[in-house]
């Protein structure tokens, strides 16, 4: 079954990882986009959208500021986050790629993917790509269609190097 | 069939982007090309192919093909697949003109006229057909564009099938501010039509909002796109850009009022196929339906009458002064056919699974059935393959083709268990039943008694189709394999 939280044991090159003056440069980035918007109810998503692509998440501070840019308390703000499953309110796990489970990668061996490669995928819901069945996505987010378990360990390593 | 002749202003704009006429060779860098190895394609052939017009576009919905690359003569197009595999001398051969006259591709007339057969550029689809239909409205009355809508036949294909004339004529009896939604959220497993339709021709969906506008009495659009499909809005907002530098918006290039259009993205959820959910998602509210009537077209955004139209049936929209309009459905076929991708095929009476499966590189005797509609769909099985099929049996159209050694029981499994992560939560008979539903499909043999009492519940009492549907690949699958839940 495909879920989207949990931990992995590993730390690999990552675009969200950091150094410390690197990740308050994007935080203010991220506020940045967040303000530039129109202060209105109607720019909750996009303000979370924005945020989310400068960090890679939305951690606590982006999401404050998301709910006093467009004045909605941000309780109401959180439950509104809560409900989106592509929003991310736990940092992304450095390194982690993902395989694709929807029901035409699952058929085309998704499992035989995340078998093989144990504690570095995860599975993940359907992206789309049915066509080009099994489909996995590395930490940025770019996809790749038809893959095999072998291609997927050459790629890894590859990441990992 | 006749398309519809350019209205004089329409003339006057094709006019000042004349055909290019040169051959080229197009590489399909869309998402599915991109994944698996598209740019390498591209790179390779601008390498060995010094001097040559090598122009870029989106897929044309052959995903079995890629990375492929077409090429493009007057006369007629070639397209060379697998190009990963390496580039045929065929291919620049054919670009001198020496290739047979056999056109590998689809889309000869329909919605996938032009998917995957232009380099995104304005210049490169006005002068084959954009726009035909937003002309003409222009100069027609609002009630004149819903009847020849009327007349055409067209219904949602999103997978609802309401009669589009319809939901347009209930919005235009409002005055005042009115809203269009163009539901582009598309996250239904197993589809992806929208996708391609979005990233290969998206001044075919402009055109068809312009008619909608016009025909509703609107002014303001909101489009809703999938959060993943990052391609498709940054070529539906390229091509807003331009429609908007030729004054295709503001009235100015073919008459009748302005249009504003924003482009919003989605960010997950099988539940914005109910269109309530998008509209709460757009005013900032949670992302939950909403209680029916009163239906969107009374009251919508932010309480306005507000129409909500899938990108595939505006699409359809633009091609209903054609005579006849193509009576074309689209279906995204994956799953163990040889030939997976995005196939337009003619709702006419004719076309049966059959010739789908033909097509697509399978047979019936080697599909067990058909996954039709994804976890609210249902499973299509051989007795029906001879069936002619009709726009209302294939809903939104995502066709997954099962293997013969298809484990029936884990895929329905999978079904009810991607209903219960969707489920938003908001009423009980979702929340608790898509959750308990996964339980019993656990039990073996299952127990069929308890299973239908809780569809029936699900059925009848969600609040929205998420969980209205949810049992009905569960149902499918018990009624037409019991033997997948037997010990």
């Amino acid at each position: 079954m495909a879920t989207r939280g949990g931990t992995i044991g590993l730390v690999m090159h990552s675009p969200w990882s950091p150094d410390a003056s690197d990740a308050q440069a994007r935080m203010g980035e991220a506020l940045a986009a967040v303000s530039r918007l129109p202060r209105e109810r109607t720019q909750l998503l996009p303000g979370f959208l924005a945020a989310q692509e400068a960090l890679g998440w939305l951690p606590r501070a982006a999401v404050e500021h998301v709910s006093e840019h467009t004045r909605v308390p941000v309780a109401e703000v959180y439950a509104i986050a809560t409900g989106y499953s592509e929003l991310r309110l736990t940092p992304p796990e450095p390194g982690a790629w993902y395989v694709c489970t929807g029901v035409a990668c699952d058929m085309a061996g998704a499992g035989a993917l995340l078998e093989a490669t144990p504690d570095r995928t995860r599975a993940i819901d359907c992206q789309f790509l049915c066509a080009l069945a099994p489909v996995v996505h590395d930490d940025a987010e770019r996809l790749y269609g038809r893959v095999t378990a072998e291609d997927l360990q050459a790629r890894l390593a590859e990441a990992a190097s | 069939m006749t398309r519809v002749s350019p209205t004089p202003a329409l003339a006057r704009l094709r006019g000042d982007f004349p055909p290019v006429g040169r051959a080229r060779v197009l590489v399909h860098r869309g998402t599915c090309g991109n994944a698996v190895g598209a740019e390498a394609v591209a790179a390779a052939l601008r390498a060995s192919m010094p001097g040559a017009a090598i122009a870029e576009g989106a897929c044309d919905g052959a995903c079995w093909a890629a990375p492929s690359a077409t090429v493009q003569r007057e006369a007629h197009s070639h397209r060379f697949a697998r190009l990963d595999r390496g580039i045929p001398d065929e291919l620049a051969a054919c670009l001198a003109g020496q290739c047979d006259d056999e056109y590998a591709g689809r889309g000869e007339y329909g919605l996938l006229e032009r998917v995957g057969r232009n380099d995104g550029s304005f210049g490169d689809v006005i002068g084959r057909g954009a726009y035909g239909a937003a002309a003409m409205a222009a100069t027609l009355r609002p009630e004149q564009v819903i009847e020849a809508v009327a007349a055409s036949g067209l219904t949602g294909r999103g997978g609802a099938h309401f009669a589009t004339a319809q939901k347009w004529r209930l919005a235009a009896q409002h005055t005042g501010q009115k809203y269009l939604v163009v539901n582009a959220e598309e996250g239904e497993p197993g589809v992806f039509k929208d996708r391609h339709l979005i990233e290969g021709d998206p001044h075919r969906l402009i055109d068809g909002i312009l008619v909608a506008c016009r025909a509703a009495g609107v002014d303001t659009v909101f489009v809703y796109v999938n959060g993943q499909a990052r391609n498709a809005r940054a070529a539906f907002e390229r091509a807003l850009e331009d429609a908007r530098a030729q004054g295709i918006l503001d009235g100015a290039a073919f008459g009748g009022d302005p249009v504003t259009v924003e482009v919003r993205s989605g960010a997950g959820g099988y539940v914005c196929g109910d269109e309530s959910v998008i509209l709460n998602s757009i005013e900032g509210q949670r992302p939950v339906p909403r209680y029916k009537p009163p239906f969107a077209t009374d009251e919508g955004l932010w309480g306005r009458p507000t129409v909500v139209n899938n990108v595939e049936t505006l699409c359809a929209v633009s091609t209903v002064f054609d005579s006849p309009p193509p009576p074309t459905k689209l279906i995204p076929l994956s799953g163990a056919v040889s030939r997976p991708g995005l196939y337009e095929v003619p709702i006419d009476g004719n076309t049966t699974w059959t010739g789908v499966l033909a097509t697509a590189g399978s047979a019936p005797g080697l599909v067990p059935g058909i996954l039709l509609g994804g976890p609210s769909g249902r499973f299509v099985t051989p007795e029906e393959y001879e069936v002619p099929l009709t726009m209302r049996g294939l809903g939104a159209g995502g066709a997954v083709v099962l293997p013969r050694d298809a484990d029936i029981a884990e895929v329905t499994r999978s079904l009810a268990a991607y209903n219960m992560r969707e489920s938003c939560g908001e009423c009980t008979p979702c929340r608790e039943g898509t959750q308990r539903l996964v339980q019993l499909l656990e039990d073996v043999p299952a127990n069929r008694e308890r299973i239908a009492a809780l569809i029936e519940t699900l059925t009848e009492a969600s609040l929205c189709q998420l969980g209205g549907m949810a049992g009905r690949p569960v149902a499918s699958a018990l009624e037409s394999f019991p033997e997948a839940f037997e010990e």
